[in-house]
């Protein structure tokens, strides 16, 4: 199994005339992904990849079944987009855009929370469940990172998950469904939000965190672990454990200053409740080994 | 972008928050009538680093000579002093440290504020979090009359202060909201011995998303602490400047952090942090001739892409060393779509590419410290 999406989850692309979202879209359903239809004003009538294209998400809604949307939108329209897609009743909804404005993703962020809709993104490449189905940009077929398995990942990153990845596979596992929260400063779902589902998922054993300084999304999936809430083994692996303070490395939401924030608070905190806390890329697949006793 | 203290006051006087009497003076003029603004004066560095207090980059000045003198000192400090704002000093009562800036887990803005101003907001949550009032906004809603008043009545203000604390918060958030901030923060407010409400200092962060809306705010070598971040910066590539021996050119924010946490594990010194992944993947040339203006001894490419191609950014890398002749060694560990073709490209150039980032590291290391 898996979660947010598999291989019976209707997709609706917005953008998918455009040469980035037809180019993934042919892969998405290459994957397996039912694409049920796309989105693009002015263009009704076309299909893509064999997928009817509308005019308007209220449009495709009417005429095909979708429970999720899929945005190749640039930054700057994808408030518009995200809005488009909720208004119609759409729950999942995916943005790879890199560069929204922060009081945007502000509002889009506030707009899911009080709608009960789960936004991924942005700046990600997306959801996928290796050998099902995926939403977003993912070389599936490269096997050495998207082998299909029983462990779940979250990332704020993308090569790094690739890193990352590599080394669970290489261990032996593979992954049940990767969720890319994204490196933006204000995601619109946070790890600890993802941690529920996983934990009702019978095919999920554990979960590998890639985080990195900055922020409180590592600290939140602690407290989850901490409360009870979430009871399978964790594996974190973060960046920037060296990172100088005050220096703006890496991710745009990755900046540490005054101690808080930092990757030495964050293991701390993550170890306290019994989270496994890898120093390197390599150890993650250790790690994973020995909590999963193989 | 962060704005220097005296594009922030000018927003806020735009929004109506008082500031200082103050004129500002590029380097190496200075004129100590001071344009109308009096003695005792402040003489304040316009550098975006914090702690400027601490580093000695603000005078106080009580006569002429003595400000000409300050000026002279602090444009020669030789930590980039190019441009000075001198305000007046003004008698103080107390102050007060006042941000907006946006809650990402809560999803609203967020106005922090406290009675102890003056010191560094993340000092104040680590030695006394009691003290902090937050109140959080409603970024559709904006906010509201009764959420300033609350917050001033906290700050134990009363009567014409109480008004005059909680208009300042009104206007620093229509500032915030206006501009589509990240932060704007005043710290201190000052309260005057007359109960005037004046901003001290100003901090304005614009969201580089919208930076483009603002064509008075565009990037200058003055907003960056070296030549070569100021340049990357230009070409949309990401860099960071330090001052050790190994150059790294990796893609990816995430992995481009982690290797620069192998180097330090490893006792390697890295000399700047280059990612030229994502959109920048076509444009090794560019990421390598940055990277040569360091004085350094090793360049350590590390990528693993998936859009971004290993065998596209494979041969971008030999073009660049065909063009640039780089004089030190290059260690290439490159993963991802088409990494078996990256793999015969690098070797048909004389490399020797290497496949697990951690050896990769190790022999960079090595080469800098002059065992390979």
């Amino acid at each position: 199994m898996s979660i947010y999406i598999e291989k019976d989850t209707k997709v609706l692309i917005q953008g998918i005339t455009g040469k980035e979202g037809s180019y993934w879209t042919e892969h998405m359903i290459g994957l397996g992904t039912q694409v049920t239809g796309g989105v693009t004003p002015g263009k009704e009538g076309q299909t893509v990849h064999g997928a009817p294209v509308y005019n308007t998400v209220r449009r495709a809604v009417a005429e095909v079944e979708a429970e999720a949307s899929m945005l190749f939108v640039p930054p700057r329209f994808t408030k518009d987009a995200v809005f488009e897609a909720l208004d119609a009743g759409i729950k999942k909804i995916v943005t790879v855009a890199e560069g929204i404005p922060l009081h945007e993703a502000i509002q889009i962020r506030s707009a899911a929370l009080s709608e009960g809709a789960v936004v991924i993104g942005g700046n990600t490449s997306g959801v996928i469940s290796p050998g099902q189905a995926m939403m977003g940009f993912f070389p599936y077929w490269i096997e050495r990172v998207y082998k299909p398995g029983r462990i779940g990942v979250m990332t704020r990153s993308g090569s790094l998950t690739n890193e990352v990845t590599a080394m669970v596979v290489e261990a032996g596992f593979g992954v049940s469904t990767l969720i890319g929260v994204g490196g933006d400063s204000v995601p619109s779902t946070r790890f600890a939000e993802m941690l529920p589902d996983y934990q009702n998922d019978p095919e999920t054993d554990a979960v590998v965190v890639i985080g990195e300084l900055g922020g409180t999304m590592e600290d939140e999936v602690a407290e989850a672990i901490a409360d009870g809430s979430f009871t399978k083994p964790v594996v974190v692996f973060m960046g920037g454990r060296t990172a100088p303070e005050g220096k703006k490395m890496g991710h745009a939401g990755a900046i540490v200053s005054g101690g808080s924030g930092s990757v030495a608070d964050k293991t701390k905190l993550l170890e306290s409740v019994g989270a496994r806390v890898a120093k390197r890329p390599r150890l993650v697949g250790e790690l994973l080994k020995e909590v999963l006793g193989d | 972008m962060k704005l220097f203290e005296f594009q922030a006051k000018e927003i806020f006087e735009k929004f109506g928050i008082e500031t200082p009497k103050g004129v500002v003076f590029d380097k190496p003029e200075f004129d100590s009538k001071l344009d109308g603004v009096g003695y005792p004066c402040v003489l304040k560095s316009q550098i975006l680093r914090g702690g400027r207090g601490k580093a000695g980059l603000i005078k106080f000045a009580d006569t002429p000579a003595e400000a000409e003198s300050y000026a002279a000192e602090l444009y020669n400090c030789g930590q980039g002093v190019d441009r000075l704002l001198v305000v007046e000093k003004g008698k103080i009562k107390s102050e007060i440290y006042l941000s907006v800036t946006l809650d990402p887990a809560a999803a609203t803005a967020l106005v922090i504020a406290c009675a102890d101003g003056g010191v560094e907001i993340e000092t104040l949550a680590k030695d006394s979090p009691e003290k902090i009032i937050r109140e959080r906004v409603d970024i559709d809603r904006g906010i509201l009359p009764f959420q300033a008043v609350n917050i001033a009545f906290q700050l134990g203000l009363e009567g014409d202060l109480r008004k005059g604390v909680s208009k300042v918060i009104m206007q620093l958030y229509a500032a915030f909201d206006a501009y589509g901030a990240e932060l704007a923060e005043i710290n201190p407010l000052f309260i005057t011995t007359d109960d005037k409400v004046v901003a001290g200092d100003g901090k304005f962060v614009i969201d580089d998303a919208v930076l483009a809306k603002y064509p008075e705010y565009s990037m200058g070598r003055e907003y960056f602490e070296s030549d070569a971040e100021f340049e990357a910066a230009v070409d949309g590539i990401p860099y960071l400047q330090f001052d050790g021996d190994i150059s790294l050119m990796c893609a990816g924010a995430g992995l481009t952090t982690t290797v620069y946490d192998l180097i330090n594990d490893e006792g390697g010194k890295v000399a700047n942090y280059l990612e030229f992944g994502g959109p920048n993947y076509r444009r090794a040339k560019r990421a390598m001739e940055l990277c040569l203006k360091n004085d350094n001894k090793v360049i350590l490419i590390v990528t693993f892409g998936t859009i971004a191609r290993a065998d596209v950014m494979a041969e971008g890398i030999v073009e660049a060393m065909n063009e640039l002749k780089p004089d030190v060694p290059i260690v290439t560990c490159i993963r991802g779509t088409n990494e078996e073709e990256a793999v015969e490209i690098l070797k048909a150039a004389g490399l020797e590419p290497l496949f697990d980032t951690e050896e990769a590291v190790r022999k960079a290391v090595a080469i800098a410290g002059g065992k390979a």
